[in-house]
């Protein structure tokens, strides 16, 4: 295995924050400085702690800064080759994740699973083979079956990046989000802010993660659906939610009530074959996010969706719109993130890391 | 061909469910005979205690895939008698999803013919398919392929999903003395299930193998079964490889009537869990609090392993710590009449994939003996009882009309296995005599060294 078991010491919530890592001068390559970041792999973000998210934060705070200058651009990973390969269509994550990449000065190399050799029945430890022969460094994947990155990263001697697989977990969603929530809210803090992920969380590989880190951060989060699409959260709450604040409800008025942020997830088409849902009229009269229904939240509510968005079912075309909505701001901050987490992981390979 | 075993004298603590004795012993054979068991007392006896040298009747698994005919990449009769010798068992009962399928007397032959050619000591019995093809269609050659010899039915892997079918399998397999082995699964719940629905699989975003989804059938089986033995009261019902605790009540209130049901249990659903997908390598009974609620793995620090390791992957699937508690428990009261490997090897290029790409199964019959006596020592369960189940248990499911009659019978062919119950043994692939390295254990120390197993007066495995 080329990769560490990373585990937490249970990200803790309500700890006072330890004093957060110094944030790498990221004009710079890692290597030329002490970066206190330990992970090989991006495969989950169960594994980190809250200090790792602080550094996150502070070094996606460089990398706006890189985006605000004339040249958005910087040396820092010159001749690193990242291979995206997508095993899944994908539009925001994959060109954001190649925008980053092309940031740090990285080469690019772009596999869609559909065109390659995958179609003909390649296996996964194959193709991540190849491509590392093929001389990447970096790989950034995302697949529909969960679990599928770790696949790569014991075959893969790079470091491999999660790009999102199946409903397990979307690590760089997830940071982008935290990214935003701490950008829009007063004091950039989530300590005890009412947190309500609306919508299908069943099959949502955004909503796992951002359990892990919205919790991690302090705030007091909801999910909310239909109950047909709760299945298996309400076993998470009760067992898995030590000292963390997890609440988990089909009451979407209650959800809603005074919430500081809501984050509204897409349902797809297929639910209603599988005899989850009635139908889509029935899940938007009932769950969508309409002005409406926001009256409930705080009047500061944040609005998020992690796209791509059905408007008119889980949330209205006004309200995507409405100047509470951050759904843009998290698509920008997204390449940030990811030029963060490039940046990082880099970092922690080049300066020798666990084997 | 296996040397006779001959002039052997061996000391330990002889555990014979069929006489009810347990204590030391010493133990004689000559030219394969069992020529004479002197139970020890007083300074005789001196030093030789249970969690010692075991001398134990020759193991009985009455689950095991062998994958002959059809996918010898992944084992052969050949191999897979050579790990069941290792694990320290004499007699084995093949499942017949191989391909094709074992639902006429012809594919009976090939497989006995294959046991025959390997030149091993052990019994070798086959369980006939229940439907054409295990397609659940059809019933399957019933009647000839008890002729061949078959101890058994099941189209396991699968379900008899139809309950029509079920119902005539049942009094056509009754008519002839046979049990039907039931896998329980409801398919319509569990359809691209990868693991128990849950926390862990909540956790993980794997799609859940709900528990209503085996308790489910194992109710309706029980059922049909009721219904069937008002007119065919020899009809039998075995439930294999049962793994929840609402199963486990199904079968012990169906047992309380008098219906004629058994079922059996498997190490793996004895001693790992959910949580090991997570990761975490502890014992199914080191995972429980002071209430007997499983503990968070994300919190309890035992999160060792990578996650979604696919040699997990298995059906049923495990289940939480207490799940696998009411295994255990249902094995210590004798609700669970056996302890049954599942024994099923792949390949590599079947496992080495995404985890809900992999198939199912765990190679398991070389570390069966080891788990049970892992799961002894926690104080779950007797060694008489876990004895039991890994021998009589599982002979009484056949009936005795297949000669099998486990124990330490002076004056018959010495049949029985010699294990170092003090003693580790760490599972590598190269220490695994069967093709199958698909097994969470691979690395890992586990108790219980098997020095001797004699299998019909021969030496089947020597660790010597």
């Amino acid at each position: 295995m080329t990769s560490e078991v990373d585990r937490p010491e249970a990200a803790s919530s309500g700890n006072p924050s330890p004093v957060p890592a110094e944030v790498p001068a990221v004009d710079a390559p890692p290597e030329t400085q002490a970066v206190a970041w330990r992970h090989l792999h991006l495969l989950d973000v169960d594994g980190l702690t809250r200090p790792e998210l602080e550094l996150v934060m502070g070094t996606t705070d460089a990398m706006r800064e890189v985006l605000s200058r004339p040249i958005p651009k910087v040396p820092a990973l010159r001749g690193t080759n990242v291979t995206i390969l997508f095993y899944e269509a994908s539009t925001r994550t994959r060109v954001s994740f190649e925008v980053a990449a092309k940031n740090l000065s990285c080469d690019v190399v772009n596999i869609a699973a559909a065109s390659s050799s995958v179609s003909k029945g390649e296996s996964l430890v194959d193709t991540v083979r190849t491509v590392e022969a093929l001389g990447a460094d970096m790989l950034v994947m995302r697949h529909n079956v969960s679990g599928a990155p770790y696949l790569a990263a014991e075959v893969f001697g790079g470091a491999v990046l999660n790009g999102g697989d199946g409903w397990h977990a979307h690590p760089s969603q997830a940071l982008l989000d935290l990214y935003t929530l701490r950008s829009r809210l007063p004091g950039g803090s989530l300590e005890g802010r009412k947190i309500v992920i609306l919508g299908d969380a069943l099959h949502s590989r955004v909503a796992r993660s951002n359990i892990w880190t919205l919790t991690a951060m302090g705030a007091d989060v909801w999910i909310c659906g239909p109950s047909t699409l709760l299945r298996g959260f309400e076993a998470w709450a009760a067992h898995g939610a030590a000292g963390r604040r997890f609440t988990v409800t089909s009451d979407v008025d209650a959800a809603l009530r005074d919430a500081d942020v809501v984050m509204a997830l897409r349902i797809q088409k297929e639910r209603m074959a599988s005899g989850l849902l009635p139908s889509l009229r029935e899940y938007a009269a009932r769950y969508g996010l309409t002005q409406e229904r926001l009256r409930a939240a705080s009047p500061d509510v944040v609005v998020m969706h992690p796209g791509p968005m059905n408007e008119g079912v889980e949330i209205a075309a006004d309200v995507a719109v409405d100047p509470r909505s951050a759904i843009t701001a998290q698509v920008t901050n997204g390449v940030a993130v990811r030029m963060a987490l490039l940046y990082l992981l880099a970092g922690a390979r080049r300066a020798g890391g666990n084997p | 061909m296996s040397e006779v075993a001959d002039g052997m004298v061996l000391r330990g603590w002889a555990v014979d469910p069929a006489s009810g004795r347990e204590g030391a012993a010493r133990v004689a054979i000559r030219d394969g005979i069992l020529e004479q068991v002197v139970w020890l007392t007083g300074d005789d006896a001196s030093g030789i205690t249970p969690d010692g040298m075991l001398i134990l009747p020759g193991l009985v698994d009455f689950h095991a895939h062998f994958r002959e005919p059809g996918n010898e990449d992944a084992e052969t009769v050949a191999t897979g008698l050579a790990a069941a010798a290792h694990g320290g068992f004499t007699t084995v009962c093949l499942m017949p999803n191989t391909t094709p399928a074992i639902d006429e007397p012809g594919v009976v032959g090939r497989v006995l013919a294959a046991a025959a050619a390997s030149g091993s000591p052990l019994r070798v019995l086959v369980h006939g398919a229940v439907t054409a093809g295990r397609k659940g269609e059809t019933l399957s050659a019933m009647g000839e392929l008890a002729d061949a010899g078959v101890v058994g039915f099941s189209d396991d892997g699968a379900p008899v999903h139809v309950a029509t079918l079920l119902r005539s399998a049942l009094a056509y397999a009754g008519a002839l003395d046979l049990p039907i082995i039931d896998h329980p699964e409801d398919p319509s719940l569990t359809g691209g299930a990868e693991a128990s629905e849950g926390y862990v699989a909540s956790v993980l975003g794997l799609k859940g193998w709900p528990i209503a989804g085996e308790a489910g059938a194992v109710a309706r089986a029980i059922e049909i079964l009721a219904d069937v033995v008002r007119d065919v009261p020899a009809a039998r019902l075995h439930l294999t490889h049962v793994s929840t605790s609402a199963s486990l009540a199904h079968v012990r209130a169906a047992k309380a009537v008098g219906l004629p049901v058994t079922c059996d249990v498997t190490p793996h659903h004895l001693g790992f869990t959910d949580a090991w997908i997570a990761g975490s390598r502890r014992w199914a009974w080191d995972q429980l609090d002071a209430d007997g609620r499983a503990s968070d793995p994300w919190t309890d620090g035992s999160l060792t392993a990578h996650p979604f390791d696919t040699s997990l992957r298995v059906n049923p699937p495990l289940r939480g710590a207490e799940d696998a508690a009411a295994c255990l428990a249902a094995l210590a009261d004798g609700t669970a009449d056996a302890i049954a490997t599942d024994h099923a090897p792949h390949t590599e290029v079947d496992k080495h994939v995404e985890f809900g790409w992999a198939i199912n199964g765990i190679s398991g019959i070389e570390t069966a003996l080891g788990i049970v006596l892992e799961a002894v020592a926690s104080g779950g369960v007797s060694l008489a009882r876990a004895v039991d189940a890994l021998t009589t248990g599982p002979a009484r499911v056949l009936g005795r009309r297949h000669g099998v009659a486990p124990g330490l019978h002076v004056g018959e062919l010495a049949d029985l296995v010699v294990v170092d119950g003090a003693a580790r043994w760490t599972v590598t692939a190269e220490a695994l005599a069967s093709k199958g390295k698909n097994t969470p254990l691979l690395g890992r120390e586990l108790r219980g060294v098997v020095r001797l197993t004699i299998a019909g007066g021969r030496v089947a495995y020597s660790a010597d």
